[in-house]
Formats: structure tokens, sequence, C-alpha cells
């Protein structure tokens, strides 16, 4: 069965032309980034005369890229590491177990989805700077890391889905609630696990508006809040943000095309904001 | 505890939602009756902070402007973007040739983080530099070369740019999700019955995603009414020149964490305060509009 339009070069064309200029634009910040801030304004659309590493040099000697990278890394980790382990235990607890509020426990972790961070970030601020945890990376992995509904939901759904035979036979071999969970539950939900670990860290990779409330201080801030501070004054740090913006995006992209035909499905599948 | 195991598994991590992601709705409803600047004395004044937010001149001006931003926003997306992602996604799924790359393609922008796509953008855009300009010259149409980030009236059209172009992929991923799921019996039988591609799409596909692009509709709105980082990145603290590119969540961010001296200078030792009613204004917008929706639809899909 073909299922394809009678004419496809019309539609073909339309997806071609945002293809390429998808292309054409992470080609041009590429290329660019080898260029110096004098050939950028004179030229816009000339190649790079040599492939002249200063604007990399630039921005690893005087603007301390690898602090910014280090941020962002420990910032992504942690959280990481939270949100995967309070999210599989919640999502275990309510999908293994019967008990009388198992549905008002669920809902409860669901409200999230529809409270956007922003509507309680003033509270949020002042409880992170009452803990003394202000211009800390650790104010950041809190809230960032307590964004458990999204996980939680996906993963309830997978244990509920288990059959309940699993639970009797690790049961009857002997083993306690939590070594079933550990040995046999958490490896067998690593599908799922995967899936939500590349959907968290590009959302906490690229996060903006936590960080830029939470972390007030230069040195501590993360990879976006860097471009952010290059991008206010273009004219004079051309350079500097052209080589941070292929440094923050290019690495990620290209594990996205390894892993692409992953990422989407789970994010298909999931039915999940990527 | 013995008994209940299952409390031990979601203990912990209730605990940490609870402190940061529940807890600060209630508390930010708490403190919007109060006056306060986050440090000193909070004094309570009931509705007060309502009353002055849709009274003071300025801040009701600023509230406007902000919400038809966020409003031209959702429109645009409603009626622009998630068309093309139906489009887009129904090609893929038909399986057009290449359809593997171009999937990847069209979602990749979603791996950018936004200040880099600003700083694209700004760079496409420039009215000296700009590529767009360039092109427009190369292609004989200098009299349509502008600053196009220099008129405030193209402010927000220049921001959509980027939201569509980089948002485009995750609605269509999504669509396509739900086509994948469409029975294959349906659609051979449709096939075998003679019924063409586009009749295909409207009396089988589109009805049976129907609650995907209900769906897809209420994040739309959420994300238009909750948009942030683009207009901020852009137009700074103030919304760029007349706050073209202001939107709601820049805004109360402008109240709350920003400087507030273009309000009368009283808004400083309130910032707080008016800061949280201005988020709870934004909540009972998303609310209330995402009810209805849902209401709507579920009425429609009963009959």
């Amino acid at each position: 069965m073909n299922l394809r339009p009678k004419r496809t070069y019309v539609s073909s064309t339309i997806l071609w032309v945002y293809s390429s200029f998808t292309l054409f634009l992470l080609a041009y910040m590429t290329y660019q980034a080898f260029r110096s801030k004098k050939e950028l304004l004179s030229n816009t659309f000339g190649l790079p005369d040599t492939f002249n590493f200063a604007n990399y040099k630039k921005l690893f000697v005087e603007a301390d890229f690898l602090q910014y990278f280090l941020n962002s890394t420990w910032i992504l980790v942690a959280t990481l590491i939270i949100v995967i382990l309070l999210a599989s235990t919640v999502a275990y607890g309510i999908g293994r177990y019967q008990f009388r509020l198992k549905s008002v426990v669920l809902l409860y972790f669901l409200i999230g989805l529809m409270f956007p961070v922003q509507l309680g970030i003033v509270p949020i601020f002042l409880l992170i700077r009452d803990m003394g945890l202000l211009n800390s990376q650790w104010g950041v992995v809190l809230v960032l890391g307590s964004g458990l509904s999204l996980p939680v939901f996906l993963l309830t759904t997978f244990f509920e889905k288990l059959p309940k035979d699993l639970y009797e036979s690790a049961k009857i071999d002997g083993a306690s609630e939590w070594t079933t969970f550990l040995r046999v539950m958490f490896p067998l939900a690593s599908p799922v696990i995967y899936s939500i670990c590349i959907i968290m860290s590009v959302q906490i990779w690229n996060q903006f508006f936590v960080p830029l409330i939470m972390l007030q201080s230069d040195s501590n801030r993360t990879i976006p809040l860097m471009i952010m501070k290059f991008t206010n004054n273009l004219m004079f740090n051309l350079d500097l943000a052209m080589a941070g913006s292929v440094m923050a995006t290019v690495p990620i992209l290209i594990l996205f095309f390894i892993f692409s035909g992953k990422v989407l499905e789970g994010v298909a599948s999931g039915g999940v904001k990527g | 505890m013995r008994k209940r195991p299952f409390l031990w598994f979601i203990l912990p991590g209730f605990v940490l939602y609870t402190l940061f992601s529940v807890y600060p709705i209630f508390s930010a409803l708490q403190i919007s009756f109060n006056r306060w600047d986050g440090i000193g004395e909070k004094t309570f004044v009931g509705f007060d902070n309502y009353i002055e937010l849709f009274t003071n001149k300025e801040l009701f001006g600023q509230l406007t402007g902000a919400f038809r931003n966020s409003v031209t926003l959702f429109l645009l997306n409603a009626l622009a973007v998630l068309p093309a992602q139906l489009y887009m996604a129904y090609l893929l799924y038909s399986g057009i040739r290449g359809h593997r790359f171009f999937q990847a393609m069209i979602f990749s922008p979603q791996f950018i983080a936004t200040p880099v796509i600003v700083f694209m953008g700004t760079l496409i855009f420039d009215g000296n530099i700009g590529v767009f300009n360039k092109l427009l010259e190369t292609v004989g149409l200098e009299a349509w070369t502008r600053p196009w980030l220099g008129l405030p009236e193209l402010g927000i059209f220049v921001v959509w740019v980027m939201v569509a172009w980089s948002g485009i992929g995750v609605g269509m991923i999504f669509f396509l999700g739900a086509m994948k799921m469409i029975s294959h019996e349906v659609m051979e039988a449709a096939y075998l019955e003679g019924a063409s591609y586009w009749r295909r799409f409207f009396s089988i596909v589109l009805p049976q995603i129907k609650t995907t692009v209900l769906n897809m509709l209420i994040l739309t709105y959420i994300f238009a009414m909750t948009m942030f980082d683009f207009s901020f990145i852009l137009g700074g603290v103030s919304g760029g020149i007349n706050r073209s590119v202001d939107v709601m969540a820049l805004f109360f961010y402008r109240i709350a964490f920003g400087d507030n001296s273009a309000v009368g200078g009283t808004m400083n030792v309130n910032a707080m305060g008016m800061g949280t009613t201005i988020a709870c204004v934004m909540f009972a917008v998303i609310f209330i509009v995402a009810l209805i929706q849902v209401v709507l639809t579920y009425r429609r899909t009963e009959d």
C-alpha cells in the first residue's frame, strides 16, 4: 500500500527548504566562528580566509568558558541524579502498591504539569534565599530537581503495566522491598529512564529562567547565561558570541544526530514536551 | 511503616516536590495580598495589589501591552505553526522519501539554547550585516531592506519567527506519534476504497488525533502566556523599544526582580507583593482559558 501523495514534489520542496534553512544556519554559525570580528563586520557572507582559532582561544582564555561549562555540567549531573532517583522511587511506590489514596497521590504529582515554574518563582526565590542557597548551584539543582511531574507520570505508567508475577517471584526468592526495586525493577525500567534522561538533559542544559534568577555572580552562571551576556553587547562581543554559540550547540546536535532515532521515538511515544 | 512500604518510596520525592513545586503556588497567592519588598515588613493589604494593577495607568498599560503581545504569539502559533506541524507530520507519516532526515532536521532546533537562537536571529535580521537584507539585495528587492530589529511595530513578529523556527519540531513529533497509533487497517480500508491523500487526512487522520491537537493547542497557549527568554534576551528587562517585545512573563519579571523605576518609583517597595499579584493574574488567565478549552472538547466528544 502506497500512502504517499501522488505528486510529492511540492511537499518535498517545502521540507527541503525548511531543512536547508536549518542546515544553512548551523553551517553559517560554525564557519563564521573561524572569522575575526573585523572580517565579520565588513563582509557578511564571506568564507573564512584561514581557519583561525582566535575566537575559541579568546573564549577559553578571556571569557573563562571552561568555568561556565563545568557549572552547567555540575547542575546537569546533580539534577539528573535527583530526578531519576526520586521519580523512580515515587513512581514505583504508586505503581507497584495498592493503597487508598493512590489516585490522589498520582494526581498530586501531576498538578505540576499545569504550573509553569515562573508562576511560583517569587516564593521559590525567597525560600532558596532563606536557606542560604542563593547564588549557589545547589539552589538551581533543588528547584529543577523538584520538577518530578513528567518523569513520575511516565514511570508510573510503566510500573503499573509490569506483570504482577514479577513482584511475586522476587518476593518468593526472599528479596526485600528495596532489593526488589534496586535489583529487578530499576534495571527493567531503564529504557523509560533513558528517554527521560535525554528529554530532561536538554531541558536542564538549556534552562534559562531558573539560573538567571538564582545565580547572580558571573563565576557560577551557566552557558546559556554566558551567551546572553555576549549578546547584550553584540557589536563588542561578536567573536565571543559566535564561538560560544558553536560550543554550546554543536556538541549537543552531534549527540542528537547519533541518537536521533531513539530520541524521537522516546519523545513521540511518551507524548512529552521535549 | 512496615505495613506500608510504599510510604518510604514516595516520601522523599513528595517532600522535595511539595516544597519547591506545590507550596510556592499557594505561597504566591498569600504574598499577593501583602505589600512587601521581600526583606522588610510584610503588610496585609487584601485586594489592594489587584486593584492597583488594574487602576494604575502605567501598570495597566504595561499589562495590556504585554497581554496583547502574548495573545498575538498564541494566535500566530495556533493559526500558522499548528497547521504547519500537522501538515509536516502527515507528510512524514505517509513515508515521503527522506522522512527520517527531515524529521531529524525539523526537530533539531529544539536542542539549541534560546540565547543562541536569538543571537542567530539578530545576525540574520541586523540592518547592516544581516543575512536577510543581503538576500533581499541579491534578489533585487533593495526597497524592502530595513533594520528589522529597530522597528517596534515588527518586534513581536521577529520574536515569533524565532519561536516558530525553534519550536515547530516538537508539535510535529507529537502529531507524528499520534498518527502512528492510528490502526493500519482503517487507513488501508480507506485507501482501497479510493479515498484521496487529503481525503484520508481530513476524514480519518484528523478526527483520530483530535485529542492530541487539543492538547497541543492548550500547550501552545500556556507556552505563549509564559514565554520569557526570547523577549528578555532580545529586548532586555524593559521589553525592547516601546516595549515592543514585552510579554506577560517578562512584565512579571520586571516588576518582581527587575528595574521598576519606570513605574512611578512606588513599585520598588512592593516588588514581591505586586510581582506575585501579576503571577496570580497570569495563572488565572492560563487556567480559565485552558479549562474552557478542555470543557468544550469533552462536550464535543461526548456527542
